[in-house]
């Protein structure tokens, strides 16, 4: 089993297509921190449209806090894109070009196969987070500088740079068991569809109806709060004044075990499979 | 015996892939399974290798080493873009075959491989690659070798270089060789026993000499002075330009040969043509 992991760790690093993912992420971040620099206080105009009527803010608001922020918005959509073609790519490809057979034709079990192909997907998703914290970290700082942290969220929230930096960094944590879901997912959906252009577009299709799902209102009902898509959006209870740590660790237990769930479907349908 | 199976059935939806094979490969031979595509070669080995289970029959392999029979289907199936020597410490590695430099060399050289190549093997030839697969199907020194058209894609000269290999793996190793192919030139060249395979069942099997001499009905004579001689008019025979196609059994070939020698017709090469028609032909066994 840990060589087998070793394997797949190798396999990543040695793969181009590993690195065009982390670029990918980084030009993304590049991206949309060119575009706020360049826009300069329009962009934070955009955001306070509704209380600058109001309220009179001073200080430089447009910041590194609120630009991580911004990045962290922006790539729960895209990343999860991202990981989902990358991880799944992991599968597919071995399929298209044969060398799962290979593979097969020594002497390998297929449950710890597979299980270390979960554990390689899960490690590179948590990579990729990391990767996306620090460089999200290290660039709107260098560019935009420290300073405090505006959120709306229901209510207008200020958070001083210290605090704000504790719960960006949690947000980016607990991001990850997201992340983490929507790898387990799509490598599931490789087993299923085992061709690299149809689990893409399940895997995208996935993604689109989890995103629809998020957005309605569910209102106090069960399903609302046991609903994968919502359990993904804990991150956002990092932003509320008071963070609600007993409903962001209910979340992302619940996000957890259904990872496990549909890691052991995966594993089950893969051993029953036949290699061909 | 190293490879056995025995009453193997395969079927995918409708379609009866295998249908109650019987087929076995002892050590030091070359065996051959002869069949036109989509006669079920691919399906029956997979079966062999336990890539895929069947509905009815069982395998037996008669070995104890870690990795018993090693293989290649259809084409050897590579991670391309590592090198060689990476494909062998990869595939060494996740079955915990010794990975040193020594080993690794040991592989390539046995192959004929370069030890000296850092490039990814998809820059490889297809030849190169096919001994690439076979290294790799050698790691953990298995007692039987399943090889599935390792003969597709390659030039002449790959051709024969990937034969010598075979055999001597088989006669120097002492390796049960099982090898799958639509070729029978090939096949007759290199295997001690063979099986024709057709719509998924074995309909014919014997020594490579019998099976080859039961089914040649034709041969082409290369040589000079070909068409003056008198000897091969009753053998109908039809020229192309220094050569001739004659109508003639194995029985028969040797008197012919022998005459043609006699007059003082200068023969370079006698190769039989074996009747396909007549060969992919389902009788009793």
């Amino acid at each position: 089993m840990r060589v087998l992991f070793w394997a797949e760790l190798f396999k990543l690093c040695k793969q181009r297509r590993t690195y065009y993912a982390l670029g990918a992420i980084l030009i993304m971040e590049i991206i949309i921190l060119f575009s706020a620099y360049y826009q300069g206080r329009s962009f934070i105009d955009l955001l306070l449209t509704n209380f600058k009527e109001t309220f009179y803010f001073e200080g430089n608001l447009l910041n590194g806090n609120l630009l991580v922020y911004v990045i962290l918005n922006t790539l729960w959509f895209h990343l999860p894109l991202l990981l989902m073609i990358i991880i799944s790519g992991l599968l597919t490809a071995e399929y298209k070009d044969g060398t799962l057979q290979t593979i097969f034709l020594q002497p390998v079990q297929k449950l710890k196969f597979i299980a270390a192909k979960y554990l390689a997907a899960i490690l590179f998703t948590l990579v990729s987070v990391v990767f996306l914290m620090i460089t999200a970290f290290g660039l709107s700082y260098a560019i935009f500088g420290q300073g405090d942290l505006i959120v709306y969220l229901d209510t207008l929230n200020f958070y001083e740079p210290d605090d704000a930096f504790r719960r960006l960094v949690w947000a980016f944590f607990s991001g990850s068991v997201t992340m983490v879901f929507y790898a387990v997912a799509s490598l599931t959906m490789a087993i299923c569809f085992k061709d690299a252009t149809i689990t893409w577009i399940v895997a995208a299709f996935f993604l689109i109806v989890s995103s629809l799902l998020i957005r309605i209102d569910y209102g106090d009902s069960l399903f609302g709060e046991i609903l994968y898509a919502k359990l993904g959006e804990s991150w956002q209870y990092f932003f509320h004044f008071e963070i609600p740590w007993r409903q962001i660790i209910f979340n992302n237990g619940l996000l957890i075990v259904y990872s496990m769930v549909i890691m052991a479907l995966g594993m089950f349908i893969f051993t029953k499979k036949d290699i061909s | 015996m190293i490879i056995s199976g025995k009453n193997l059935s395969k079927r995918y939806g409708g379609l009866k892939a295998v249908e109650d094979v019987n087929i076995q490969c002892n050590s030091g031979t070359v065996t051959g399974l002869l069949g036109t595509n989509g006669a079920g070669k691919s399906t029956l080995f997979k079966l062999l290798l336990g890539l895929v289970k069947p509905d009815e029959g069982s395998v037996f392999i008669n070995s104890i080493r870690p990795k018993p029979i090693g293989g290649i289907i259809e084409k050897p199936c590579l991670y391309s873009y590592l090198n060689a020597r990476e494909n062998l410490y990869l595939f060494s590695k996740i079955q915990g075959a010794p990975t040193s430099k020594k080993v690794i060399d040991g592989l390539l050289e046995k192959v004929g491989l370069p030890l000296d190549r850092k490039d990814p093997v998809k820059n490889y030839s297809m030849g190169m690659q096919q001994r690439l697969g076979i290294a790799i199907a050698l790691i953990n020194q298995p007692e039987g070798l399943i090889l599935d058209e390792p003969f597709s894609g390659l030039d002449p000269i790959g051709v024969e270089n990937l034969r010598e290999l075979i055999l001597e793996l088989a006669k120097k190793d002492g390796i049960a060789v099982l090898i799958a192919s639509h070729n029978v030139e090939e096949l007759q060249k290199c295997c001690n026993f063979l099986y024709v395979i057709q719509n998924g069942t074995i309909i014919k099997s014997d020594t490579t000499e019998n099976l080859i001499s039961q089914h040649t009905t034709k041969y082409y004579i290369v040589g000079k002075s070909l068409m003056a001689s008198p000897v091969l008019k009753s053998y109908n025979p039809k020229h192309q330009g220094s050569s001739v196609e004659i109508e003639c059994g194995t029985a028969d070939i040797g008197k012919v040969l022998q005459a043609l020698t006699a007059q003082g017709v200068t023969i370079n090469s006698c190769t039989p043509k074996i009747d396909l028609h007549k060969l992919f032909q389902q009788t009793e066994l």
